[in-house]
């Protein structure tokens, strides 16, 4: 404890020197008082006067937000200026009158500019409010006709968001008016009530550095609102500038042969030596440009009840069983854990009888003894129903997450949902009941319980092709704000494993095979170009199931999956193709043929392949289980 | 630690003086807020609900500091300065950039801003240094080491940078060395120095938007628009008030904006704007009775060393006042510095009722060994 207590002496100095602060302070304080009353008593007459003939106008300038580009500099998503016709209250007498007078003028509904006035009562009166977002000239020359009618109406040129390309909706996502909810977020923090921001795909998840900064023109205006003068500009900030790791061309082909295909799904290509997206797609898609300078309502509720979801991205929120794809997590984990070796050879004969059950392969006259090689090449089920027996549900569930299946991708998009690869544990937790052998057969060829998203489908054949990384899919590639493009640095990989390269080597053999040997992948062929790849085919509904739910109207026919890579021993390229109820794997192999063509002709230097018709892609039609017999078990290729 | 008797030498009449300016505060943060930050229909802004929660946490922190006997505080001095020190650099090596400058840690939601806490830090090892010397302050060379304590935070902050905040740390210790002693002769010739540095710090410390505040405020006419737009508007907002004011809630400068940061730099303009003469001179008296109490506490003090931590955060404190309400009423270039317990922001409210914590604690413990 301290001994310095104050003698007498230092008190009485202490004592002196407080009350001459004290006084000191006291008459500061009065002084301040007397400042204030000479403004508010005596000269209050004069700033009252002032106030109320406030004619210092503060009107906000929207910033444009920042241009994206791909990964060669080719413009992706861009801003147009439109003309708003906008409201200031505070110069407007009868509001009803106005309101209908421009409502006339501009043949625009009544009740929606009242109701937007509404929504935006309790922002400041002088701030102006939007009423007719990209107002056609026409509008604007007929609200300036009868602009002495029209007091507080005005019209400015403000920046919107334009998407020219038409591609990858769901990537670029959209924008709209900052939410009641988003204002009182954090992470809104200084945005002010009407400012557009991003709501989905990269337009949200880089809104910060997208945004801008909103300047301000202070400008005299007189009665009417009409500016007179301008005093002082504080010209907004555009945003940033970003550049995407898509590629054009790659986008395009992703696009175009989804066109083509006419069926809906989703795709994902990146590069799988570091994780960069190159194409990406969800369809059906919308058109982003409806949202830039506001939706309309009939548009929004179209989209939003639409039986086709239009708005969802199925690549990073669809779930869907990933058939014969799943096989190499099997064989993956069998040969790591020492459970088989490559020469293990199985033998087919349509079918096999597992805990009392037959199980049927896809083939009904059987492949006859295969190894791993061929038995991937043929996807043979019976193979992986023994070999997923022996290795077990529990380490199916391991290798496979360790691929990046049932777990998140952590791709820099809003809103990814996961998948789920079952285990024990699992059905102890959700269902409380014990996992039962027989279950881990359908598990072992990619149904039951399992389902994945397209995106954590492409980084599970990315991770095969590279070697065991579980790389972090992303789009961003640099950024520029203003002082030139530094590159943004990739996201660590999530994962790692140490796997046998002779093991793998295996495995990749068989994928080689299956596009360029005898297997179901054919159709994905690149002359000169080693691709490999692996087709799936994921049942909508269980046969028994189909026969009852066939008059429903319903669409019942399976989805088709192809995961490739390419080239097969140095890979630049792996993806996933998801045709939702495109029949089987073999025709989302055709699709991907186009993807991958264009990839080589333009890492070639070649032309590129003109955009596919739908006859180009040969695909089938013929659901061959819709009227078919009752078979259990898989009906895999 | 804490004996029950000590509860009834809490300064009762301070808490409650206290607590009002503090509740004055947030009711004109609700009203400022209130049409610029819409938040649902009928809502009060988000800013009125973050200061509620500061001001319960700020209420926390004051018990704290009240029940530890500052003499325990203050042996920990070093620590707690220590500790600030590390923040600061912190915030500068990683911190959150925000209205030009680095000033925040970000806790969830939220943002901690280490400076705030830089004048209780500084009081504390300064009382320290000064009490514990024997000597007070009548030696240049404790002046200059103390004024090294000083200057370090203060660089620190100033490198944000945060002017307006990093200023208050010299009257933090200009209060503690006037309580220890300071020779009067020698703050003439702080005086001095201070007027000879002027034009030197104008033409190399200052930056751009710095001189042109106080160009601005020295003629503002001159660009009515410009730097000079805030002055004016100011002016006006108080002015308009009048003897009684608009009314809770009916102020048009602050509400619409003519003023920038209403909630926060220049919350006293709005109060004069719509409680009028009479509210300014109620805030006034409060921030007054505040002042005069708090240096009460100095004279009762048991120990030099309570006495100058009195006098370390008053001194920090009232420059605070008086720099703002001039400010407010468009008599001061405008600069960062908030008008402590009512301006919208966290931290510096809680720094603030943690000082009161202590002056209280000082008062408090007059009687015990």
């Amino acid at each position: 404890m301290s001994t310095t207590t104050l003698m007498p002496d230092d008190r009485r100095s202490l004592t002196l020197r407080l009350s001459f602060v004290q006084y000191l302070l006291a008459f500061a304080f009065a002084a301040l008082a007397v400042a204030f009353w000479i403004f508010q008593v005596a000269q209050h007459e004069r700033f009252r006067e002032m106030a109320e003939n406030n004619h210092l106008r503060r009107l906000p300038l929207p910033a444009p937000r920042g241009v994206l580009l791909d990964r060669n500099g080719r413009i992706l998503v861009e801003n147009q200026n439109v003309y708003n016709i906008a409201l200031v209250r505070e110069q407007t007498r009868n509001l009803d009158e106005t309101l209908r007078t421009l409502a006339m003028a501009t043949g625009v509904d009544v009740a929606q500019l009242r109701d937007t006035v509404n929504r935006r009562r309790r922002d400041p009166s002088y701030r102006p409010i939007v009423l007719i977002e990209n107002a056609s000239f026409e509008q604007v020359v007929a609200m300036w006709a009868r602009r002495w009618e029209l007091p507080g109406v005005i019209y400015q040129e403000v920046p919107s968001r334009k998407y020219p390309t038409g591609l990858a909706a769901h990537l670029f996502g959209y924008v709209g008016e900052i939410t009641e909810g988003q204002l009182s977020r954090a992470d809104f923090e200084g945005v002010e009530s009407g400012t557009i921001v991003g709501q989905a795909g990269v337009e949200q998840a880089y809104n910060r550095l997208l945004m801008g900064k909103e300047g301000n023109r202070i400008v005299e205006v007189n009665s009417l609102g009409r500016e007179l003068t301008k005093l002082d500009e504080q010209p907004p900030v555009e945003g940033r500038r970003l550049q995407l790791t898509i590629d054009y061309d790659i986008q395009k082909a992703v696009e175009d042969a989804f066109d083509a295909a006419e069926f809906n799904g989703a795709a994902v290509v990146l590069d799988p030596r570091n994780g960069e997206v190159l194409g990406f797609t969800s369809r059906p898609a919308y058109d982003p440009n409806a949202f830039a300078s506001g939706i309309d309502r009939a548009t929004w509720a179209a989209l939003n009840t639409d039986e086709l979801k239009p708005l969802q991205n199925r690549a990073l929120q669809g779930r869907y069983s990933p058939g014969s794809t799943f096989k190499m997590a099997v064989a993956l984990g069998a040969l790591e854990e020492g459970i088989i070796k490559p020469d293990f050879h199985a033998n087919c004969s349509g079918g096999a009888t597992f805990y009392g059950h037959y199980f049927a392969c896809w083939k009904k006259g059987g492949h006859g003894s295969l190894d791993l090689r061929h038995a991937i090449e043929q996807s043979c089920d019976v193979y992986f129903y023994t070999v997923g027996n022996m290795l077990g549900v529990d380490r199916i569930n391991k290798w496979a997450t360790l691929l990046g299946l049932g777990v998140k991708s952590n791709i820099d998009l809003p809103n990814e949902l996961t998948g789920l690869v079952p285990s024990s544990e699992w059905k102890r937790e959700t269902k409380h009941e014990k996992w039962y052998a027989g279950e881990t057969i359908s598990v072992a060829i990619g149904q039951g319980q399992v389902s994945v998203t397209p995106v954590s489908m492409a980084v599970y054949i990315a991770t095969l092709a590279n070697g065991g990384t579980r790389v972090t899919p992303h789009l961003l590639k640099a950024v520029d704000d203003g002082t030139g493009w530094k590159e943004a640095p990739a996201p660590p990989p999530q994962s790692k494993i140490d796997v046998t390269p002779e093991k793998l080597q295996a495995i990749r053999d068989g994928l080689w095979m299956v596009v360029n040997g005898g297997g179901t992948g054919g159709r994905a062929r690149v002359d000169r170009h080693d691709v490999s790849g692996k087709t799936g085919t994921s049942q909508v509904i269980s046969n028994l199931g189909r026969l009852a739910a066939a008059r429903s109207g319903k669409d019942l026919r399976d989805h088709g999956w192809f995961v490739f890579f390419a080239p097969r021993d140095n890979p630049q390229i792996a993806g996933v193709v998801l045709l939702e109820h495109g029949i089987h794997g073999p025709n989302a192999a055709s699709v991907a043929h186009h993807i991958l063509e264009t990839f080589f002709a333009k890492q070639d230097g070649k032309p590129l392949p003109p955009p596919p018709t739908h006859e180009d892609l040969r695909l089938d039609y013929k659901d061959p289980y819709a009227r078919g017999s009752v078979v259990t078990g898989g009906g895999q290729q | 630690m804490f004996e029950r008797r000590l509860f009834f030498h809490v300064d009762w009449l301070l808490v409650g003086a206290v607590l009002l300016l503090c509740a004055i505060g947030v009711a004109m943060i609700y009203s400022t807020t209130y049409v610029t930050v819409p938040n649902g229909p009928g809502h009060p802004g988000a800013y009125f609900r973050t200061q509620t929660y500061a001001l319960a946490l700020g209420l926390v922190a004051l018990l704290i500091c009240l029940v530890v006997d500052y003499r325990v505080l203050a042996e920990h001095s070093l620590l707690v300065y220590g500790s600030l020190i590390v923040m600061l650099l912190f915030v500068l090596l990683k911190g959150q950039t925000q209205m030009g400058g680095q000033r925040w840690i970000p806790v969830g939601p939220y943002h901690l801003q280490p400076s705030e806490f830089g004048r209780i830090a500084v009081a504390l090892i300064l009382a320290m240094y000064f009490g514990e010397n024997r000597r007070g302050a009548r030696n240049t060379g404790d002046l200059i080491i103390a004024g090294v304590f000083t200057i370090v935070p203060l660089a620190l902050i100033a490198k944000q940078p945060d002017l307006g905040t990093a200023v208050t740390l010299i009257p933090v210790y200009l209060g503690v060395a006037y309580l220890a002693g300071l020779r009067l002769r020698l703050l003439a010739v702080f005086a001095i120095i201070a007027a000879l540095m002027a034009p030197i710090a104008w033409h190399y410390a200052l930056k751009d938007y710095q001189k042109q505040r106080i160009q601005t405020f020295l003629d503002p006419e001159q660009d009515p628009r410009g730097a000079g737009y805030q002055t004016i508007q100011a002016r006006i907002t108080v002015g308009s008030g009048g003897l009684t004011g608009k009314g809770f809630r009916q102020g048009t400068q602050g509400q619409y904006k003519f003023l920038p940061v209403a909630h926060n730099d220049f919350i006293f303009s709005v109060l004069a704007e719509e409680e009028g003469f009479l509210g300014v001179l109620t805030a006034l008296g409060l921030y007054l009775f505040v002042i005069l109490r708090s240096l009460e506490a100095a004279r009762l003090a048991k120990d030099r060393l309570g006495a100058y931590l009195v006098g370390g955060i008053i001194g920090g404190f009232a420059f605070q006042v008086i720099y703002n309400v001039t400010m407010s009423a468009g008599l001061a270039p405008v600069k960062g510095i908030t008008l402590p317990l009512m301006s919208y922001g966290g931290s510096s409210l809680i720094a603030t009722l943690a000082g009161f914590g202590l002056i209280l604690n000082v008062r408090m413990r007059r009687f015990t060994n």
